[in-house]
């Protein structure tokens, strides 16, 4: 791969993460070691739900204990809580876009410019992260389900080919996937609850689950015919029950983070009533 | 949908002329927010109509017909927020063509601040900070801005773009409300004795700013205002900015 293309980062979920379930805390993890930086500077996106508070929460919470500096932007709330997008986005290690309907997080991202800053953010070499929405936003297409009905939806195109995302708990979404493929989007990768994909560029660098037995799938054409492979996950589920660990130093050192992570979030956190 | 004043939803539940209105809340401009789809049905009880709301954002896995269920309403009512997230979020859903369709075919369309301005060609907007112009569903084919007076940039941007070449219009004050029928303006209403309205247009060069008086809502006789009630199967708008919604 090129230097420049080992630069531009993307971990694309297929579900699970901090908005659903408390095991897949190592997809947190993995989240924050995207930058090399000791206090990661994370910012959720939490549009593609409407800017919900409870998403916001846990984005919060999943994330304090990592030691990294939180901000969120909420694009609903830009008129109490104005934000410089340009300037805020550009200056994270990451930026983590929410689960929600892809449809409408796109027209959002649009109407907003947020679309371009996303783009110039990966060139500069901030890393990408989503989950759901979050996930097949980057990608030139993805299955929505906004009014219950799987449809395609086309997305920012920064990676190449196709996404669905929750496809192992999802048969509808599946089957509207493959159907999608087969008639002529691009092929692409299908990814279960739990499991990340990380590119480098174009390249797709690492296959993570945090759930055993979880995995992802490259569909496409070939010949005429929709193949579906199975891609090699490598499993960082922890035993069950297992609490983070760190040395005591890096506790320390989280600690004060984390002191300056609430000092910096006061200024973007608080949600008003419309 | 004011706190503790409920004139001017009084007022749009008598427009529909029915025992038990059907009112369908879009609170789109705001990202769906929980908080104020509660307010919706505190302030539209199920005693005096059968209210219901579209999501756009939350989604409960049922397949739902907008297009029907939209087009099946007495009155459709549109909350506050962004009118920039609000229009681009109907235009991925193809929610404006149905609001049209819906509008021509007599179904009351109605909505405070973000929810008034979008029915217009254009108007003022300071939902992000500054004030700026920005382009609606045209239904209306005035400019409008909301919140006037209770926020000094707006009027000065708005004048400005009038003296530009943006086409006339009206601005409205907070608990004053625009009642048109088709594109013609019918009435002015207000749930708070003084509120006003001014209509805007460029004259000679110069930006003209004509008073509206609106009717009080509140004061005796309220039931008897004076003016034509819309002729029902028209179109019939009405637009309320009110001080409790966010700025448009």
């Amino acid at each position: 791969m090129s230097p420049a293309g080992s630069r531009r980062r993307i971990l694309a979920l297929g579900g699970g993460g901090f908005t659903s379930s408390a095991e897949d805390w190592p997809l947190d993890e993995l989240t924050a070691s995207l930058t090399s930086r000791p206090t990661p500077r994370i910012c959720l996106l939490p549009t593609a739900s409407g800017d919900p508070e409870e998403q916001i929460r846990r984005f919060y919470a999943a994330f304090e204990p990592l030691g990294c500096e939180l901000s969120h932007i909420s694009l609903f709330r830009l008129g109490t809580h104005p934000v410089n997008l340009r300037e805020h986005l550009l200056s994270r290690d990451v930026i983590y876009v929410g689960g929600g309907s892809l449809l409408n997080l796109l027209a959002l991202w649009r109407v907003h410019g947020v679309d371009a800053l996303l783009c110039e953010a990966w060139q500069l070499g901030v890393a990408l992260c989503g989950v759901s929405a979050g996930s097949m936003c980057w990608f030139e297409a993805g299955v929505t389900r906004t009014y219950g009905r799987p449809s395609v939806a086309s997305g920012l195109s920064l990676l190449r080919g196709s996404n669905s995302v929750h496809y192992g708990g999802d048969p509808v979404r599946r089957a509207a996937y493959r159907s999608a493929v087969a008639e002529g989007i691009p092929g692409g990768y299908a990814v279960e609850d739990g499991v990340a994909l990380l590119f480098a560029g174009q390249e797709l660098v690492d296959v993570v689950s945090s759930r055993p037995g979880a995995r992802a799938y490259r569909v496409q054409l070939e010949g005429g015919a929709l193949v579906e492979r199975p891609l090699e996950a490598r499993e960082i589920a922890r035993p069950p029950g297992s609490p983070p660990s760190a040395p005591v130093s890096l506790v320390e050192f989280r600690e004060a983070a984390q002191r300056r992570s609430r000092a910096s979030r006061n200024s973007l956190r608080s949600i008003p009533p419309v | 949908m004011e706190a503790e004043n409920p004139l001017l939803d009084d007022y749009v539940l008598s427009l529909a002329r029915t025992e038990r209105p059907r009112v369908c809340f879009l609170p789109s401009a705001s990202g769906d927010a929980d908080h104020y789809v509660v307010r919706f049905y505190r302030a539209f009880e199920a005693s005096r109509c059968r209210p219901s709301h579209v999501s756009l954002f939350r989604r409960d896995g049922v397949p739902m017909d907008v297009r029907a269920h939209l087009l099946a309403q007495d009155v459709i009512y549109v909350g506050g927020g962004s009118v920039l997230s609000l229009l681009g979020v109907w235009s991925a859903h193809g929610i404006d063509l149905i609001l049209r369709e819906a509008w021509e075919s007599g179904v009351i369309l109605c909505g405070v601040s973000a929810g008034s301005l979008c029915w217009f060609a254009e108007g003022i907007t300071a939902f992000h900070g500054a004030a700026r112009p920005f382009t609606g569903l045209g239904l209306l084919p005035w400019s409008n801005t909301v919140h006037y007076e209770a926020e000094r940039g707006r009027g000065d941007e708005y004048r400005r773009r009038l003296a530009e070449g943006m086409c006339p219009g009206f601005a409205a004050e907070d608990g004053t409300a625009l009642h048109f029928t088709g594109a013609r303006l019918h009435r002015v209403v207000s749930s708070h004795p003084g509120a006003r309205a001014f209509r805007m247009s460029r004259t000679s060069g110069r930006v003209v700013r004509r008073t509206l008086r609106a009717a009080y809502l509140g004061g005796d006789g309220a039931n008897a205002l004076p003016g034509r009630v819309a002729d029902r199967g028209s179109p019939s708008l009405r637009v309320a900015p009110e001080p409790a919604a966010a700025a448009g």
